[in-house]
């Protein structure tokens, strides 16, 4: 009977000690701060690992003792989505993560990601991104959330060999109408087989949104999303002109209907007819001078500078200007959760300036979002790159928010409608105003 | 009407073969063999597709004569960190898997042999839940892990799958110890054994069958799921091969085809092993027991 | 005719005053708790609670990403309302119950009902081989199982399918774009069968062979022996087994989803696929887990009608 109450001093004491000496290792042990980075794309992984002795000695030099562990994990977005979301809910994830632009939203406004607006103003580097991709990285409640590295340009390469050698036009179209009068062509002489591959339909799933109708959309319109309410403006005049674009293109056969249909229709596309040259246009982002068509490409083109050349996307209607579309590629969020945030800001700092990131955007074949990178090597020695960065300064790009899923899945039905020919421009826009007014919620529709 | 476990049946039958094979029958056989043949057609022509990449140095997503060659084998294989998918998968299946069984056992002994309040309830309950997605229960079941800091271990992780596949386990095993008489159990005690030395001699000899399927069902359930690793494991080195089999979608979006095919047939492997390991029970599985008409 | 060792066994019971747990609950239950206590205990830690968890989430409007997820309300029974009135989701059902119906309920229970019969024939040869080929659907992974199907059904001229209809001069049809539902169920019943065929199996089995020769001896024809003997002596395990399948039926998710990812136009989003996009895709967890609740709603009422109709003890 004693012995209880003293058992049970000792083992308060026990905790206590514990408690004590939790709280007190990292003061105690002094230095040693680790960091782990995540990258869900080989190439990043193996850029950053190159990078990371650089940065601890970097870090070293100025008297901080930080380790950096690499968290490399080759996944499929959605998979990736679904784990760190997981993760930020718990507060297990990793304290810099390299997330995908379209991705960013979602977390900021959940209150995952730490805002970074007091580091970046104490950054000189920060001076030195564009204003508008600055601008572009504010979220709906004024701030930012995610440091971005890097991005591509968005545009329609297309093959200058195959179609000098039919003798069409190879000057920028103006419009729209231009950019259909050759296809035709191309078309025409081309044994009348389908010549451009936009995203488009289901099979495409989220890519249908941002890479084929999104920047079209933003061409001719950029209210279909206020920053400010957090609200779609479903009204707003540019989706029925799109859809009507999409019909056009596909009642003229100049969309490949079938390919659009596989389950994964950039195969055929992109990666077989595209180099094959039997479809001659393909609306693509920079990456694909490394990642897709370049000698360590999917599926490298031989002589890449001499075939293949770029457009800017046309205007819809005549008087307008053509353009680029940014798709701000990849940036680096810290979880608000992170017990580090100092230090995994020292990191992003470091891979988002100078050589490192030099070197990151030649190995992803992305173009830089600041001013001073240009004449740096290895990147200097990338002429399309660096007119990719220049295209930039004067890029559209329109920031989205909460939503964006939704409307993606339903502009995926409704484009797909109209490839399967069940709908004209008008009757696919009427039946997306339905599905996303539904899939949205009151909350999100204007 | 009992029904009860009469191995001698087929014997039986034979034993009434005295006429001899008349027109009708040989209709009837060669009926039977059609359509039997036509169903095993059914089973095995998808198949073409992943023997036929996985040969193949040039494989594409439909079926075509292969180029031969072993190089997505050995890409497979050499390929870093992949035979650590294998094992770890093996680990995860075997340990998560002997875990649901020993779970099984006892429980499903204390569900057959005694009848408590609630247990309609329980059987039912465990069973029905299973319909929920786990798309709407892996937020809580994550933060559960965490709390319990079994997240990112390999032995959480076999927790956790044992777990999951404990519903069916149990139904299996609950009707094949139903199916062995309790009298026999009572002869075992009246020579003197404890009520845990009767299980042992008396009642594990006889639920082989039911061991089988519950084994067979536990380890393909374990050994197919990605979702709970996907969530559960950070460390790429812990992965399971059902996470790695997405690998061949690199991020080019450019799927290596005949990697992928060689991956399937990897990851057939241990199943199909197991299956052969238990089929002399698994056909002869006792299920009829689990219910009493 | 009970068990083999009938004789002594009876004369045990009868001078063992009380067996040790078949009566009296003060002596079972410390036993119980042994045995079942560890097992129950990890299924509701790990079950249970997710499940009861994910029935609070369905009264909120609890989102996992957006600006919606800092502040989630409790909002009743307004994610029931909106989905019982939502034409995708009751679509949803309805082509849930189809695919359950086509390919549980009649193509898995026929097919495999027919294979049992079949392999329990005594003359039958090669019974292990046929085993073993019916198996191999159900023993593969499910994103392996959709990649093989995909390579059969795929839309151009290369298609297994397409090249066995262009043997009679077809054109090549993209068959999960003209018939989805028809090529989901296919592939599911394909899956299944071995499920079916083992559970009629072990049925059968029981049966007794003296009473199908009798009948047979009596100029009984094989339909009729079927419907009056057989069936109805294993109307229990057909039961339980309708039970089962269509409670797994009811969860595919995977198989379907990598081959048609719910479309064309939704029209194979299975309710589990309809949960994914819900719960996953926009992070609508409250409303994905409302789904998830009348689907296991549904899912119970038919279990109860399968009980009642087999006279199932538990």
């Amino acid at each position: 009977m004693k012995r209880t109450p003293v058992i049970a001093a000792l083992m308060a004491t026990l905790v206590a000690a514990g408690g004590l000496t939790a709280c007190s290792a990292p003061s105690g042990d002094g230095d040693a701060v680790t960091i782990s980075i995540m990258e869900t794309k080989q190439i990043g992984i193996d850029a950053v690992k190159k990078l990371i002795p650089g940065f601890e000695a970097e870090m070293k030099k100025q008297g901080k003792n930080i380790k950096v562990k690499l968290v490399g994990d080759v996944l499929t977005d959605p998979q990736f989505v679904t784990k760190i979301t997981q993760q930020f809910i718990a507060g297990e994830a990793p304290d810099v993560i390299d997330l995908g632009d379209s991705m960013v939203p979602g977390f900021a406004g959940a209150g995952y990601l730490a805002p970074l607006d007091d580091y970046l103003d104490k950054w000189d580097g920060w001076d030195h991104y564009f204003p508008h991709i600055q601008k572009a990285m504010v979220r709906q409640d004024g701030k930012i959330y995610a440091l971005v590295h890097d991005s591509g340009v968005q545009n329609f390469f297309y093959r200058k060999d195959i179609l000098t050698q039919d003798g069409v036009d190879t000057e920028q179209p103006k419009t729209w109408d231009d950019m259909i009068s050759r296809l035709e062509q191309v078309k025409a002489k081309n044994g009348d087989l389908p010549p451009i591959v936009i995203p488009a339909g289901t099979a495409w799933g989220g890519g249908s949104w941002g890479e084929g109708f999104q920047p079209i959309l933003a061409g001719v319109d950029q209210n279909y999303y206020s920053l400010k309410t957090g609200k779609w403006d479903l009204k707003s005049p540019g989706w029925e002109k799109t859809f009507d674009l999409y019909s056009e293109l596909t009642t003229k056969g100049l969309l490949p209907v079938q390919d659009l249909e596989n389950p994964n229709p950039w195969e055929p596309t992109k990666y077989d007819k595209f180099p094959a040259g039997k479809l001659q246009v393909a609306a693509q982002g920079t990456w694909g001078w490394k990642f897709d068509w370049g000698p360590d490409g999917a599926t490298p083109i031989d002589g890449l500078e001499t075939k293949v050349d770029t457009w800017q996307y046309p205007a819809m209607e005549a008087g307008g200007k053509t353009y680029g579309w940014s798709g701000l590629g990849s940036s680096y969020g810290i979880p608000e959760k992170s017990d580090h945030k100092e230090e995994a800001m020292l990191l992003a700092q470091y891979l988002s300036s100078g050589k490192p990131l030099a070197q990151v955007l030649v190995a992803s074949g992305a173009a830089p979002v600041r001013d001073d990178i240009a004449d740096i090597k290895p990147f200097a020695d990338e002429p399309k790159l660096v007119q990719a960065g220049k295209d930039l300064a004067s890029s559209l790009y329109v920031p989205t928010g909460d939503g964006s899923e939704q409307i993606a899945q339903a502009v995926a039905n409704a484009t797909e409608l109209i490839l399967q020919g069940k709908a004209d421009g008008k009757e696919a826009y009427d039946s997306f105003v339905k599905n996303a007014t539904d899939l949205l919620g009151p909350t999100l529709v204007k | 009407m009992s029904s009860s476990v009469t191995p001698q049946a087929p014997g039986v039958a034979r034993q009434f073969r005295h006429r001899p094979l008349t027109a009708v029958d040989v209709v009837q056989r060669f009926f039977a063999y059609t359509l039997l043949g036509l169903l095993v057609l059914f089973c095995l022509v998808p198949f073409a597709w992943v023997v036929f990449s996985a040969v193949d140095g040039n494989a594409g997503p439909t079926v075509q004569l292969p180029a031969l060659s072993f190089e997505n084998f050995i890409r497979f294989f050499t390929n870093a960190g992949t035979p650590m998918l294998l094992v770890n998968s093996l680990i995860i299946g075997v340990g998560g898997t002997a875990l649901n069984l020993v779970l099984g056992i006892a429980g499903g002994y204390a569900l057959a042999r005694f009848e408590f309040k609630g247990r309609r309830a329980f059987m039912f309950s465990i069973l029905l839940i299973r319909v929920i997605p786990a798309p709407a229960t892996i937020v809580a079941l994550y933060l559960i892990m965490v709390n319990l800091k079994l997240t990112n271990t390999l032995y959480g992780l076999i927790l956790v799958e044992a777990v999951l596949q404990l519903p069916v386990t149990l139904w299996l095993l609950k009707g094949t110890i139903s199916a062995v008489p309790i009298e026999l159990e009572e002869a075992a005690w009246v020579d003197g054994n404890t009520r845990l030395q009767a299980i042992r001699r008396v009642v594990f000899p006889l639920v082989g069958p039911g061991l089988g399927a519950a084994a067979m069902l536990t380890f393909m359930g374990i050994w197919g799921d990605f979702l709970t690793p996907l969530v559960m494991l950070q460390s790429q080195e812990l992965y399971p091969l059902s996470i790695g089999l997405f690998r061949a979608f690199s991020e080019h979006n450019h799927v290596d085809w005949g990697l992928l095919a060689a991956s399937a047939v990897v990851y057939v492997v241990p199943p199909a092993v197991l299956y052969i390991f238990v089929r002399k029970h698994l056909l002869r599985s006792s299920l009829g027991g689990a219910v009493k008409g | 005719m009970t068990s083999i060792t009938s004789a002594p066994a009876r004369a045990a019971t009868a001078s063992q005053p009380s067996s040790p747990g078949r009566r009296g609950p003060k002596r079972t239950w410390p036993l119980v708790l042994l045995l079942l206590g560890p097992g129950a205990a990890l299924i509701v830690l790990f079950i249970i609670v997710p499940a009861v968890y994910g029935l609070y989430l369905s009264f909120t409007n609890t989102q996992l990403t957006g600006f919606a997820a800092r502040s989630p309300k409790w909002v009743g029974i307004d994610n029931y309302t909106y989905l019982l009135a939502s034409q995708d989701f009751l679509n949803s059902l309805g082509q849930t119950g189809q695919f359950v119906l086509f390919s549980a309920i009649i193509g898995q229970t026929v097919l495999g009902m027919v294979a049992a019969i079949l392999l329990s024939r005594p003359w039958v040869r090669g019974k292990g081989l046929f085993g073993a080929a019916v198996l191999m659907p159900m023993i593969v992974p499910e994103v392996v199982a959709s990649l093989t199907w995909a390579s059969v059904l795929s839309n151009n001229s290369a298609g297994t399918l397409n090249r066995l209809t262009g043997v009679f001069g077809a054109d090549p049809t993209a068959w999960l774009q003209v018939v989805p539902m028809v090529s989901i169920i296919i592939v599911n019943v394909w899956r299944g069968v071995a499920f079916a065929m083992i559970m009629f199996q072990a049925a059968l089995e029981d049966v007794p062979a003296e009473l199908i020769e009798a009948a047979r001896m009596d100029g009984a024809r094989a339909l009729q022996i079927f419907r009056h003997i057989t069936l109805p002596l294993i109307r229990g395990p057909v039961f339980l087994y309708l039970l089962l399948t269509t409670i797994s039926t009811v969860g595919v998710f995977g198989l379907v989803y990598f081959l048609t990812q719910g479309g064309p136009g939704g029209a194979t989003r299975l309710a589990a696929i309809y949960i994914y996009e819900r719960a996953l895709q926009f992070a609508q967890i409250g409303i994905g887990s409302a789904a998830s609740m009348i689907l296991l709603a549904i899912v119970l009422v038919l279990g109860l009608v399968y009980v009642r109709l087999a006279k199932v003890e538990v």
